[in-house]
């Protein structure tokens, strides 16, 4: 019953209506927070960090966002402060923006005239209308040029060839004669600039390479980091040709950056150990703060000495205090870090976010990989990160000199169709001692504790790669969940939960029900029936279906037309459940499970399909190939509803159906409940959506609020729950609300800038009200009866409540009567 | 800012008995006292009230044991043939027995007289009870009736002959004075009225003849045994069946509660007493007696447990007092001891309570010295150091090596996540090489840490092998290769018998298929079906699991 159809020699057609209607747009990128270093206000108050286009200003007390500077149309490359409260940015075409700090309106907007030159590198700002830009070298590559750029003269080119980084620039002032000193490095030398006095030097070590250098803001002393970890302090090295240096090492991996606090009497170091070190100038002590999560990569120290924020790869920023203690962090989504050989090679592409995207469908998030052995669930509704867990719940290793030391790394999730399981494999493996860990790990959700409980811990579950996890969908409220897990040992096994109860404490564990293999050939795509009354299981070629409850094969498809071994496999959804898509290195093609025929095929594909994903909402199924061509179609037919062509040089790694909450109310069909999310190797997120939709462009407008997730104080008791408005606001969803009386009017009020707010005595009375516990209907009846007491023959036009005033017309008579009595009763007493 | 993991240590569940609170309890009986009767002992009754003595019924007499001294108290022979069943009355004055000749006696346990004599029966009475009232006394006898009487006028009330074979079971109800049950080889078990003269209000059948029944304290439910098998039943139901358990593979003899009435004592033939959950009627405990148990005696208190066997013997166990517990082990009553100090920050000295003391802080408070709630193991702060020896050096010294090899297989996991095991395992001197070694060896055959041990022995071998050994060390080295080896053999021996299981399995797969045609559907696309092997695998896991 083969029914071949159309057989293509160039891919599915592209010919579709209604395709303009459809973008791709690229998730808000304000995620990654870490990419320059960020900027102290002069009061110490606020910091600024730029995060691609947009840059936030942060409150150091609370580490909440106070504004949300969006003016830049391409990613922003350096900060500085100009005055006391205006923030001067530059984004990569040179464009400069003063923006007021303190309500984040913008001020003046200038480009930067750099000898006709488009791109830009990196910007410093050390004061008096002087820039210092850097650009891209004209001969070689990945190096730049510094300028200086004067409101008065003609930009002049400082040094040619140094190092890209914004850390391999520094620049002080000459106490004595109040000149400009610029450093810069090159790979190994230091070549220093005095600008007012024109002296010009270069100092060279040996062969190590420099990394990063920090210029003390009153005396001029220069520190340097080198990849041996080495960090050299400079003494006067303006002058002479030979300066004293001072050598502290302690670090064994390359310095990521040095600052001096600005007393000048501290240097503090980090660098990949995630330790940072607290270095005392001119002594031998030396104090440290280790296991800060994640290496360092810049260093910033607030001009109060108070604090010192570091930014960590994992995409946060962490205050120290001035006892050494982290006591508030900035935390972005967490870009997985893939496995890397020796000395940053670039990663292997196989290891990038190897969980891929999956959806959690208790809170509509989607889980995937953090900082090794961490796994993260990101609102995609929100934007935002939901939380950040820890699975291997092992210290992390940090790299020797010359040895990587791998840490544990999440590489398959698997979330059971009611969000209530979790399922975790870690592998940890050491290439050179040829040892590997796996460990399946199985969590509970606990609603009251609202996290995750390890339940089971099964140390190794397969003895080779355990190529996909999935659970069995469809299941009753009483039927044990079952997970179903192949690996590249043959081996395919289900999982149950088994209820070990007994009469000393309530118990429930996972073990292993079956084991089983079929014909010693290598399982590689796993898949379930919409309802779960199927489990297909791919052994190269071969299509093989089992009765999930009995473990029985009932039917085994295979076809002279597909034998290349399958990669990918999905049943389809909703009306299209028979049809299982399967995907081949070259082929995509899809068989009928009831009439066990292949249905169609689509042969010679540009590229090898690198992820399938079927709509949980509709019969769609998405497409995704390597070359970043997307084809969305229904499994009954080979025709796609919409192609999305080569979207950029960057190769998909994970795509994904995002459930709306809202439905769309006009669109194409497979749009209105979902949209498709998909993520590149360089882990941005891109979204293939309907333009009418702008639902998540929205919350780029809105500052984010932490704070419905503080915990409870005296104060925040005393705050009002809401303002009262006449327009209905739409409410996001909030994890972990603790519902605290009155908490969004004081939230509104300490908001609202003081000068915007209306007279005191206007909204005393509101603010106050908002405080108050609200019973609804016993105000009304109180309000009723006092009413009637005070004028019982007063008429009442409300037609509605006429019953009501009755019945209490009644009663107040009868307590009349009864004072009456009353005073009858004493008047005889007396 | 994240604190220090502590490593962690892998321990395996162990397969076999699992230590649960029921065992540690139970298992805290002492030895036995045994005395040696002339006959069987028939019935064992323990007096309700202080000082728990017990009433043994065997051969042609009843002997009354003091629990603590195990000497006989009282004894009353005044019977012609065997006695049966003696009961102490709830008040622990009287005694009642029933006897071969038909007749139920009563005597005085102060003064041993012989009160009364109840005359009736046509056959031997097996067992006999005092209702709760005190004053009336039920006798369950082999002429297949039930009969009540009355104390003081020495005359019957009431007779039951509803029964078909030997009465041998009955027990009164601890409610109502009115109530029993009744249990006879026809396999029906009976509720009585004494208020309902007309006959039984609830029979249940047991499938075996009855050997004992026993009601809750609560009225609701009773117990019956006989057979294998013991069966609960739901009396305000009308006798419903509530569960059927059978643990035992020889006939049940005995029923008895303990522990206040929380679980529930079953002996046998089997030389079994096995103890049951009352809730989930699952055994949580197995005592064992050298003969087969006929009957069982269990203090109010637990504190005794006497278990009457089929050769004459009389076994008490004690139940071990602190005292003793602490005579045996002073090392672990003394770290109990010493917890529960710090248990506290402040304590008060337990003899302030007592009355006209004054207080003094400096004597009745006491301080706990040390709050150990943040401990870090020693190879934990090795580990945190960075210090590879040293923390393996920790983990090998003999008590934690020989007692706790889970640790020090933990900690060389870590050291191998770590890639320190090379640095930790060398240049290491002739003693503390020979303590891996000897740990090595040990260790290596166990499964669950397998893996390990066999990496930190390659490491060995690689870094020990071109350097010059002494001959002890040698022969360390020579006794783990003859330990491999001997795994290895093992291994090959175990698989050779997997294999033959797969034979077997196969062709019983095969035939079983065979037999059934398996419909194949004639599309282009051909069904495959799993190889004969690759069934047998599956199948023969599926049992396994």
């Amino acid at each position: 019953m083969v029914k071949m159809a159309n057989k293509k020699t160039r891919g599915p057609d592209k010919t579709q209506a209604n395709t303009s209607d459809i973008v791709v747009k690229k998730l808000d990128d304000a995620t990654d927070i870490v990419r320059q270093p960020p900027v102290f206000t002069n009061d110490s108050k606020y910091i600024c960090i730029a995060s691609g286009r947009q840059i936030g200003i942060y409150s150091v007390e609370s580490a909440e966002k106070v504004h949300s500077l969006e003016e830049h149309t391409f990613d922003v490359i350096g900060l500085a402060i100009k005055d006391d409260n205006i923030l001067l940015s530059c984004d990569a075409s040179g464009e400069t923006i003063e923006w007021n700090i303190n309500n984040g309106t913008t001020l003046k907007k200038a480009p930067l005239v750099v000898a006709g030159i488009k791109e830009f590198h990196s910007f410093h700002y050390p004061g008096n209308g002087k820039v210092l830009v850097a650009t891209p070298s004209t001969y070689t590559t990945n190096m730049s040029s510094l300028w200086i750029v004067d409101s008065h003269t003609r930009p002049r080119k400082l040094f040619a060839d140094i190092k890209s980084t914004p850390h391999s620039i520094a620049f002080g002032c000459n106490q004595g004669n109040g000149s400009l000193v610029v450093v810069a490095l090159q790979d190994h030398s230091v070549v220093v600039k005095d600008i007012t006095n024109g002296v010009d030097k270069k100092h060279m070590t040996d062969q190590r390479k420099f990394t990063c250098v920090a210029l003390h803001s009153e005396k001029l002393i220069m520190a340097t980091g080198d990849i041996s970890g080495r960090i050299l302090i400079w003494h006067d090295f303006v002058h002479k040709s030979r300066p004293v240096k001072t050598v502290y090492h302690w670090h064994t991996l390359p310095v990521n950056s040095v600052c001096f606090s600005s007393e000048g009497e501290y240097l503090y170091s980090g660098g990949s150990e995630k330790v940072m070190v607290k270095w005392r100038l001119g002594m031998s002590r030396k104090q440290f703060l280790p296991r800060m999560g994640s290496s360092i990569k810049y260093i910033v120290n607030a001009p109060d000495n108070i604090c010192v924020a570091t930014s960590h790869s994992d995409n946060a920023i962490r205050f120290i205090d001035s006892t050494n203690k982290i006591n508030r962090a900035i935390i972005g989504l967490v870009k997985h870090d893939p496995i890397r050989g020796f000395a940053d090679t670039e990663p292997i592409k196989e290891s990038v976010m190897p969980t891929g995207l999956v959806f959690d469908p208790r809170s509509h998030g989607i889980f995937f990989n953090a900082q090794a052995g961490f796994l993260q669930l990101f609102d995609p509704q929100k934007n935002s990160l939901i939380f950040n867990m820890d699975v291997a719940n092992r210290n992390v290793l940090t790299d020797e000199r010359n040895l990587v030391i791998g840490n544990a790394e999440v590489l398959r999730v698997a979330v059971s169709p009611t969000g209530e399981w979790l399922a975790t494999l870690e592998v940890w493996s050491n290439m050179s001692a040829g040892y590997h860990d796996m460990n399946l790990k199985f969590w509970r959700y606990d609603a009251v504790q609202a996290n995750y409980e390890l339940n089971t811990d099964v140390t190794m579950p397969h003895q080779d790669r355990v190529t996909a996890l999935c659970f069995q969908p469809g299941l009753l409220g009483t039927e044990m969940p079952c997970l179903v897990s192949i690996g590249r040992d043959l081996k395919f096994k289900i999982w149950r939960l088994v209820d070990d109860t007994d009469i000393y404490r309530q118990k429930e564990s996972w073990s292993c029900d079956v084991a089983g293999d079929f014909r010693k050939l290598t399982p590689s795509a796993l898949s379930f029936s919409e309802d779960g009354s199927l489990m297909a299981i791919a052994f190269q070629d071969t299509v093989t279906l089992w009765d999930p409850t009995s473990i029985n094969l009932n039917t085994t498809l295979s076809h002279t037309l597909v034998q290349e071994p399958i990669e990918l496999m999905e049943f389809g959804r909703d009306n299209c459940f028979r049809y299982l898509v399967c995907a081949s290195k070259s082929a995509l093609y899809a068989w009928d499970v009831i009439s066990q025929g292949l249905v169609w095929k689509v042969g010679q594909l540009h590229s090898s399909v690198r992820c399938l994903v079927p709509d949980p909402k509709s019969c769609y199924m998405a497409a995704v190939l390597q070359n970043s061509e997307v084809f969305v179609f229904s499994p009954s037919s080979s025709k796609p509803v919409h192609s999305v062509p080569k979207m950029n040089s960057s190769e998909p790694i994970a795509a994904l159906f995002v459930p709306r909450p809202n439905p769309l109310a006009s669109g194409p069909e497979w749009l209105i409940n979902s949209r498709l999310l998909i993520v590149d190797d360089q882990q941005e997120f891109l979204c293939v959506d309907d333009v009418s939709s702008a639902g998540f462009n929205q919350k780029l407008t809105t500052p984010i609020s932490h704070m419905d997730s503080l915990p409870w104080t005296p104060f925040s008791a005393m705050k009002a729950e809401k303002q009262i408005s006449a327009a209905k606001q739409l409410v996001p969803v909030v994890h972990q609300t603790s519902g605290i009386q009155g908490y969004k009017s004081v939230q509104s009020l300490l908001e609202t800038s003081a000068s915007a707010l209306p007279p005191m005595s206007r909204i005393c009375s509101l603010f106050m009200s908002d405080l108050m516990i609200k019973h609804g209907p016993k105000a009304v009846t109180a309000k009723v009866n006092s009413v009637d007491r005070t004028s019982t023959d007063l008429p009442l036009s409300n037609g509605h409540i006429d019953s009501k005033t009755q019945d209490f017309s009644e009663e107040t008579t009868l307590q009349k009567l009864l004072t009456l009595d009353c005073q009858w009763l004493v008047e005889t007493v007396k | 800012m994240a604190s220090f993991k502590k490593t962690q240590i892998r321990s395996l569940p162990k397969i076999g008995q699992k230590v649960t609170a029921d065992t540690l309890y139970w298992r805290k009986l002492n030895f036995p006292v045994t005395v040696k009767e002339f006959g069987p002992i028939d019935y064992i009754d323990v007096m309700p009230i202080e000082p728990y003595f017990i009433a043994v019924s065997s051969a042609a007499k009843v002997q009354i044991y003091n629990p603590i001294t195990h000497q006989v108290h009282r004894h009353f022979t005044r019977f012609k043939e065997a006695a049966y069943g003696a009961s102490i009355r709830s008040d622990g004055k009287l005694v009642i027995a029933g006897c071969d000749e038909g007749h139920v006696k009563l005597f005085d346990i102060g003064s041993k007289s012989l009160l009364r004599i109840f005359k009736g029966h046509k056959g031997p009475v097996h067992r006999c009870k005092f209702t709760t009232d005190n004053v009336h006394v039920v006798s369950f006898s082999d002429d297949k009736s039930v009969a009540l009487w009355d104390l003081p006028s020495e005359t019957e009330i009431i007779k039951f002959s509803e029964h078909s074979d030997y009465v041998r079971a009955g027990c009164v109800s601890s409610i109502s004075s009115d109530l029993f049950l009744s249990g006879s080889f026809d396999h029906t078990v009976k509720l009585y009225d004494a208020r309902s003269p007309t006959g039984s209000t609830i029979s249940v059948d047991h499938g075996s003849p009855v050997e004992s029944v026993l009601m809750y304290p609560s009225n609701s439910i009773f117990v019956s045994v006989g057979g294998t098998e013991l069966r609960v039943w739901d009396m305000l139901a009308g006798g419903r069946l509530l569960a059927r358990v059978s643990q035992h593979h020889k006939t049940i003899t005995c029923l008895h509660l303990a522990s206040d009435g929380k679980r529930l004592v079953t002996g046998g033939l089997d030389r079994h007493a096995k103890i049951y959950d009352v809730q989930s009627y699952q055994v949580v405990h197995t005592l064992d007696f050298p003969s087969p148990v006929l009957s069982l005696g269990i203090t109010p208190d637990d504190f005794t447990v006497v278990a009457g066997m089929a050769n004459g013997l009389i076994s008490m166990q004690h139940r071990q007092t602190q005292a003793e517990a602490r005579a045996l082990n002073p090392k672990q009553s003394l770290k109990v001891q010493k917890k529960s100090q710090t248990a506290y920050r402040f304590r008060l000295n337990a003899d302030f309570r007592s009355v006209n003391r004054t207080f003094n802080p400096a004597t009745d408070v006491e301080v706990a010295t040390k709050t150990d709630t943040n401990f870090v193991s020693r190879y934990d702060m090795f580990l945190r150091k960075f210090q590879y020896s040293k923390a393996l050096d920790t983990v090998l010294t003999p008590y934690i090596r020989k007692k706790k090899p889970a640790i020090t297989v933990g900690v060389m996991h870590e050291l191998i996540r770590r890639n320190g095991l090379k640095s930790a395992l060398a240049a290491r001197d002739d003693s503390s090489l020979s303590s891996i070694l000897t740990f090595l060896a040990r260790n290596i055959n166990d499964p669950s840490h397998a893996n390990i041990i066999i990496q930190v022995a390659n490491t060995l071998l690689e870094i020990y092998e071109s350097s010059s050994l002494t001959p002890q060390s040698e022969k360390l080295f020579l006794q783990l290769q003859e330990h491999v080896n001997r795994e290895v053999e093992y291994v090959k021996h175990l698989m050779e018998i997997e294999g033959m299981l797969h034979i077997l399995l196969a062709s019983t797969t095969t035939q079983a298929r065979r037999s059934s045609t398996y419909a194949v559907q004639g599309s282009p696309v051909k069904p495959m079906l799993p190889s004969a092997a690759a069934a047998a695998n599956a199948t023969m896991i599926f049992n396994v699991g």
